[in-house]
């Protein structure tokens, strides 16, 4: 086993800062930056567009302040339905996909009250990740 | 035979082997059944054939609890009762209506279900209603609808059948005069029950006309079959030998008033492919009218910490002229008169109805309206449903009927009817729908916005008109007024009939219970009759 010397500390030391300051630039600099995921805001036109879902969705985002949209994308990404749907092009296949999420939310507990309104937390999520989608330059 | 006591005819003094006071539907069946078995029936109405004013204003009260509810319109002193004036929901309390639960205090009865279930059988025909069936797997293959694809371990599909509704006093009039073992007596109000020397059971009842005529009644057995509110009324009024009323050696006549919380709200959105048709109207299959709703499953109900609720679905439309929201008292008037002239009748309350009527001009005429247009429109689907039930009340002392010091023209106190409705009562609903909605939900059938706010809105809660609880049924003298049998604990030979003598209320309307324990009571006294 080789010897610990100071110049190898130095340089693990360097290099653990290096990658930390460039992982960190990278992070912020890439907010500015626009990308598509197209299937994933396929997703999010699942969700009807009327003023009852805007309001659950203010909703949802108040209830979960200060989560951003990633956190409610991720959130969506998590369950395995949800995740699969993101990543499928077939839109009667994503559609299925999220009811069946929808579903299987309800069925395990799932859901949350919000406006009165009885929902799962894949609907929740999708609302507010709806209100929340950054334009897409 | 039918009597008058306004007449001035009857004797001073009548036997019998039963003294039945009320002749509303406990009194009539009990009567009936008794007779049918060969037992002499004294039977006492307070009101006359028809409606009158001044029987009817001994009923007047005051209300001070709950607001949305009433203590005198509500029910109907006269032969037939308030039978005359029901609507004619009928389905038996569930199993787990009698079965005490831990987490409810004061929660069952000291009989269960098995034990009522022959006399709900023979109750039916007393309302002309079908088989005595309330499964939907019985009615399935006629039904005109799917029912709706849901876990039946969660929600199940409930079946209420309609009586036409049966009028006591149209139904069973004559048979009672033409009965020769029932002696029916008219403005027959009971004045006072005495005891005899010992204290231990009724020596005779005493009835006593507006007019001053008065009658003596002497039976081997008594039974109190005036209604939820008036039973606990008499035996608070009469205690001339036990000053703080009959049965009420514990406190506990008037207590636990129970009724049901009616509330229209909470909608359910389905989506376009479910076919709603079997809950969205009533129906007729073979004889029987059947409404058919979404009850949560009995041990879900338990684990839950709810009560029991049956929901039936009322559609929505966006075309006005299949909606019913003109439906208020004018609307229900005119339905009764119409109802009355048809068969070549004047309407009871003529006077009373037109007003209604008049007042409710613009929503009758939108009524008659809409009922003309839909002879000849197609019906439009539903956009949405609402929930309506008849909820349960949670067992609650403070709900109750007291005296209060204003005396009606034969002496008796009058009442105050304090109903409380609790928050407590109102969420437990409110999750009900809302594990309804989840079901819903996991089903993929739709969705549910609730309409009960949290903490709720009183408001919502209207009276059921269905006055039960204040005689409960307890094997434990310390619980309840009557035992097992209907028997006060502390008297040898009186009964209550009817809904007072109900320890828990499920969501069943109640008639259909009151004719069964009617008909179950008629069975142990003649049983046990020397």
């Amino acid at each position: 086993m080789g010897k610990i010397t100071r110049r190898l500390l130095l340089g693990s030391v360097a290099t653990v800062v290096a990658g930390g300051a460039v992982y960190g630039g990278s992070r912020f600099a890439c907010q500015f930056v626009p990308r598509h995921h197209p299937d994933f805001f396929s997703l999010l036109d699942l969700a009807p567009d009327n003023p009852d879902t805007r309001r659950i969705g203010e909703l949802v985002v108040a209830e979960a302040a200060p989560a951003g949209f990633d956190a409610f994308a991720a959130a969506l990404r998590l369950r395995p339905l949800t995740g699969e749907a993101a990543t499928t092009d077939c839109a009667s296949t994503r559609r299925r996909l999220v009811q069946d999420q929808c579903a299987i939310d309800f069925a395990e507990g799932r859901s949350v009250v919000i406006d009165g309104w009885v929902l799962s937390e894949t609907e929740a999520n999708l609302y507010a990740a709806k209100l929340l989608r950054p334009s897409i330059a | 035979m039918i009597g008058d006591l306004l007449s001035g005819e009857a004797p001073a003094e009548l036997t019998g082997d039963v003294c039945v006071v009320g002749s509303g539907p406990a009194g009539v069946t009990l009567a009936l059944e008794l007779a049918k078995k060969g037992r002499q029936v004294i039977l006492l109405e307070s009101g006359g054939e028809q409606y009158e004013e001044d029987s009817q204003a001994l009923y007047e009260g005051r209300i001070t609890g709950h607001q949305n509810i009433d203590v005198a319109a509500s029910r109907l002193r006269q032969f037939g009762g308030t039978s005359g004036h029901w609507t004619g929901m009928c389905a038996p309390l569930d199993p787990v209506d009698f079965t005490p639960r831990p987490d409810m205090p004061d929660h069952g009865w000291p009989i269960g279900r098995a034990d009522l279930d022959p006399f709900y059988a023979r109750a039916q025909p007393y309302l002309d209603l079908g088989p005595y069936r309330y499964d939907f797997d019985y009615w399935r293959p006629n039904a005109p609808g799917p029912a709706l694809p849901l876990d039946p371990t969660k929600v199940f599909t409930t079946v209420y059948q309609q009586s036409p509704p049966t009028r006591f006093a149209l139904k069973y009039m004559e048979t009672v005069r033409a009965e020769p073992k029932i002696s029916c007596w008219l403005h027959a109000n009971l004045v006072d029950i005495a005891l005899n020397a010992a204290g231990s059971a009724v020596e005779r009842i005493e009835a006593r006309a507006l007019d001053g005529h008065s009658v003596s009644v002497r039976a081997n057995r008594f039974v109190i079959a005036c209604g939820g509110v008036e039973n606990a009324r008499i035996l608070l009024n009469c205690r001339k030998q036990r000053p703080e009323g009959l049965g009420n050696e514990n406190g506990l006549v008037g207590r636990y008033y129970t009724d049901h919380m009616t509330i229209e709200t909470t909608l359910v959105a389905l989506d376009d492919e479910i076919d709603a048709t079997l809950y969205d109207e009533q129906h007729t299959i073979g004889d029987t009218v059947l409404n058919f709703g979404l009850k949560i499953a009995p041990d879900e109900i338990v684990a839950r910490g709810l009560n029991n609720n049956a929901a039936f679905l009322i559609p929505q439309f966006d075309d006005e002229t299949f909606n019913d929201e003109f439906r208020n008292y004018g609307w229900i008037a005119f339905s009764e008169m119409v109802k009355a002239f048809a068969h070549g009748r004047v309407p009871e309350r003529f006077g009373e109805r037109y007003c209604e009527v008049v007042d409710d001009l613009g929503r009758v005429t939108t009524g008659a309206y809409r009922h003309v247009m839909r002879k000849v429109k197609p019906r439009s689907r539903p956009v949405a449903f609402k929930l309506r039930q008849d909820a349960e009340q949670s067992p609650n002392p403070d709900s109750r009927v007291t005296l209060i010091d204003e005396v009606d023209p034969l002496g008796f106190q009058r009442v105050a009817l304090d109903w409380r409705v609790t928050d407590e009562d109102l969420l437990r609903l409110r999750r009900t729908h809302q594990f309804i909605g989840e079901q819903l939900g996991a089903a993929g059938l739709g969705r549910m916005r609730l309409g009960i706010s949290d903490p709720p809105d009183h408001d919502i809660a209207f009276s059921g008109y269905h006055h039960m609880g204040t005689t409960r049924m307890h094997a434990d003298p310390k619980r309840g007024v009557v035992d097992a049998d209907c028997r006060l604990h502390s008297v040898a030979n009186l009964h209550m009939a009817g809904s007072s003598v109900f320890t828990t209320a499920g969501c069943a309307n109640p008639t259909l219970t009151i004719t069964a324990l009617a008909i179950r009571l008629a069975d142990h006294l003649a049983a046990t009759l020397a």
